[in-house]
């Protein structure tokens, strides 16, 4: 009797907890939803939707004004595809891809080796260096220019000191991608430089002194033990400036706009241009959708070089 | 000065046995009273490395100093060849004269405005969404953490035409709700603060409902208070990065009035004549459009510099 009243019990009290379990549940559902969508809302009006809305966008004709989107199908890729501007503004994208991520890169760790060890004042060098990363890149470009100004501009002073004269700078097409590139390297350097600092400070140095022991020399040691310890964040670099490589634009709107003859008209530029240039809403889309192409096709193809290469 | 055998270098040769980051002000304080005597070849190395790192940081200088001299010249100096190093004059007028050129004042509060509401507005939705995504359960959590993880490959660059459409839809074009609606979620806080909240161990979380607290106090309350440092750096971070905003502010914000300070400087440099023929109020006014971000640097060096070190923890 006792036991049956128990199970009773149990039985009921089981019904009781399935009722407030479901209540429960929804409870928790909804509370999770009224946290998540103060951010999941924004993030779908003005990412995820439009996302999806260029895939749309680009299989059509439109500028903006007339009330019909006229559908065309491919015809906005097969057009890209047989433009030689586009294919320039490809190769642009690479160079300025390769030519920013890699000095960067290589320049950050050198600084970084220079300002690891314990240097009296180190601190202020590593603040100097670092300074322009959190400049206004408006700002910044704006001097460069007046510095790559060819007449009365001081990079084109020093260069006639030794004996280098007639470089156009912003005006030849032969160099405005330098001059881009150089602003954009002394913007990055410091950046990657803290990175590397950081992942030296955190080196194991009982290992570097048991390499020291057995004789290995300061290169070796450096070639053996430090690159493939500091390959996640060589990795990590690698990725975030290749995906900023292709987001650049502040610098080339100030500095050149594209130009000269679409010497530093990246992707990026040529889809801004399209759009709110020529107000080509199509073409732009094409555009912008062959860059998502590419990021997704760099993310994942880093991805998986990272698990190949890089030592965790 | 009774830590100073604490931090004194024993010897100069062991590369990297720094135990992180030192501030200027300890390296400072932990200057030994006797120095060791540091053999020859270390010396020499030493010398070396200064004087390497002093050109560098010469060189990685020189685009402020350059900017704020050629912002005391006249018309006359600043075209002059062989350019002079120090302005024969100092100018101070035109930077009054840039000052008061364009409406810079108004641009550099909007800048901070919006900055600071679209800051303090990420504090809030990303410490709501990383704590639903950390210490929550919910059946589209794994659909919310792969929306997050995407927006971190596809750069927001990229859709700025169809977003662009979206807000003239919503009719905010051109007003402050709109550029900080759109600004208002980063999924680069969202991820900062969920590796924030990763480290509190859940069991805190579920003492907190045992003593009767909802979520919303849990996550105020205890996570948000642990997890300062994180917000502080995402706070900055944000800050900065609004306050430089160039492109997507230019594209929906026309109106003088409303214009940020980058988009601003920008019309000055382009506008009627400028262009060429005012060159030293043009630098005089990109002094003092960095010149709040140098300030905000100087003071806040130690926080800025760690988030590096945070956002390498964001990757993985």
């Amino acid at each position: 009797m006792n036991i049956s009243a128990a199970t009773n019990q149990t039985i009921q009290l089981n019904l009781n907890t399935g009722v407030n379990e479901v209540k429960l549940r929804w409870m928790r559902e909804g509370e999770a939803l009224a946290f998540t969508l103060p951010a999941v809302i924004p993030l779908l009006l003005f990412w995820l939707g439009p996302l999806v809305y260029i895939f749309y966008l680009s299989f059509t004709d439109w500028d903006f004004m007339s009330p019909e989107k006229e559908f065309v199908g491919w015809g906005n890729y097969t057009y890209l595809l047989g433009n030689p501007d586009f294919y320039q503004a490809l190769r642009v994208t690479l160079l300025f891809g390769i030519g920013s991520v890699i000095p960067i890169m290589i320049g950050g760790l050198l600084l970084a080796l220079l300002l690891n060890s314990k240097l009296r004042g180190s601190s202020i060098y590593r603040a100097l260096i670092f300074s322009p990363w959190i400049t206004p890149t408006v700002a910044v470009s704006i001097v460069w220019s007046w510095i790559f100004q060819p007449d009365v501009g001081y990079a084109n002073y020093l260069l006639k000191l030794v004996g280098i004269t007639g470089i156009g700078w912003l005006q030849d097409s032969q160099w405005a991608l330098v001059a881009v590139l150089i602003v954009t390297l002394w913007k990055s350097i410091g950046w990657a430089m803290i990175f590397y600092l950081v992942a030296l400070r955190n080196l194991p140095s009982d290992l570097l002194e048991a390499a020291s022991i057995d004789g290995a020399g300061a290169w070796s040691k450096f070639r053996h033990i430090t690159i493939p310890l500091i390959s996640p964040t060589t990795f990590f670099l690698a990725v975030i400036l290749t995906i900023q490589s292709l987001q650049a634009y502040d610098q080339i709107n100030v500095m050149t706009q594209g130009g000269p003859a679409g010497s530093t008209r990246t992707l990026l530029y040529m889809y801004y241009q399209a759009a709110f240039e020529a107000f080509d809403v199509g073409q732009a889309s094409a555009v912008a959708v062959l860059l998502i192409l590419l990021c997704v096709v760099l993310s994942a193809g880093s991805f998986w070089l990272g698990r190949k290469m890089v030592h965790y | 000065m009774s830590s100073s055998v604490q931090g004194q270098p024993t010897s100069m040769t062991g590369g990297s046995r720094g135990k992180g980051m030192l501030s200027a002000r300890q390296q400072l304080d932990s200057r030994p009273r006797k120095r060791k005597q540091l053999s020859p070849a270390t010396m020499t190395t030493n010398m070396i490395r200064y004087a390497v790192l002093t050109v560098i940081a010469l060189v990685m200088a020189f685009p402020f100093y350059w900017m704020i001299m050629s912002g005391l010249k006249t018309n006359d100096e600043i075209f002059r060849m062989p350019p002079t190093l120090l302005p024969e004059h100092m100018l101070w007028n035109n930077y009054v004269d840039a000052w008061h050129a364009a409406p810079f004042a108004r641009y550099m509060l909007n800048s901070m405005f919006v900055g600071a509401a679209i800051a303090l507005l990420q504090v809030i939705n990303s410490a709501m969404m990383a704590y639903a995504l950390t210490h929550m359960q919910f059946r589209l959590k794994g659909l919310f953490t792969g929306i997050v993880l995407l927006g971190y490959m596809i750069p927001s660059t990229a859709v700025y035409l169809p977003s662009y459409l979206v807000l003239s839809k919503l009719h905010l074009l051109d007003s402050y709700s709109g550029l900080i609606l759109s600004n208002c979620v980063s999924v680069f806080s969202i991820f900062l603060i969920r590796q924030a909240f990763l480290q509190i161990s859940h069991e805190l979380v579920e003492a907190g409902q045992l003593d009767g607290a909802s979520h919303f106090r849990i996550l105020w309350t205890m996570l948000v208070p642990l997890a300062r440092p994180t917000f502080a750096v995402m706070i900055l971070i944000t800050f900065i990065e609004q306050y430089n905003n160039y492109f997507w502010t230019m594209l929906i914000t026309k109106s003088p009035e409303l214009q940020l300070v980058s988009a601003g400087l920008r019309s000055f440099f382009v506008e009627g004549g400028a262009y060429g023929l005012k060159w030293p109020q043009i630098m005089a006014a990109s002094a003092f459009t960095i010149a709040p971000l140098l300030v905000l640097f100087l003071f806040t060096q130690k926080t800025i510099m760690q988030s590096v070190n945070m956002s390498a923890g964001v990757s993985k």
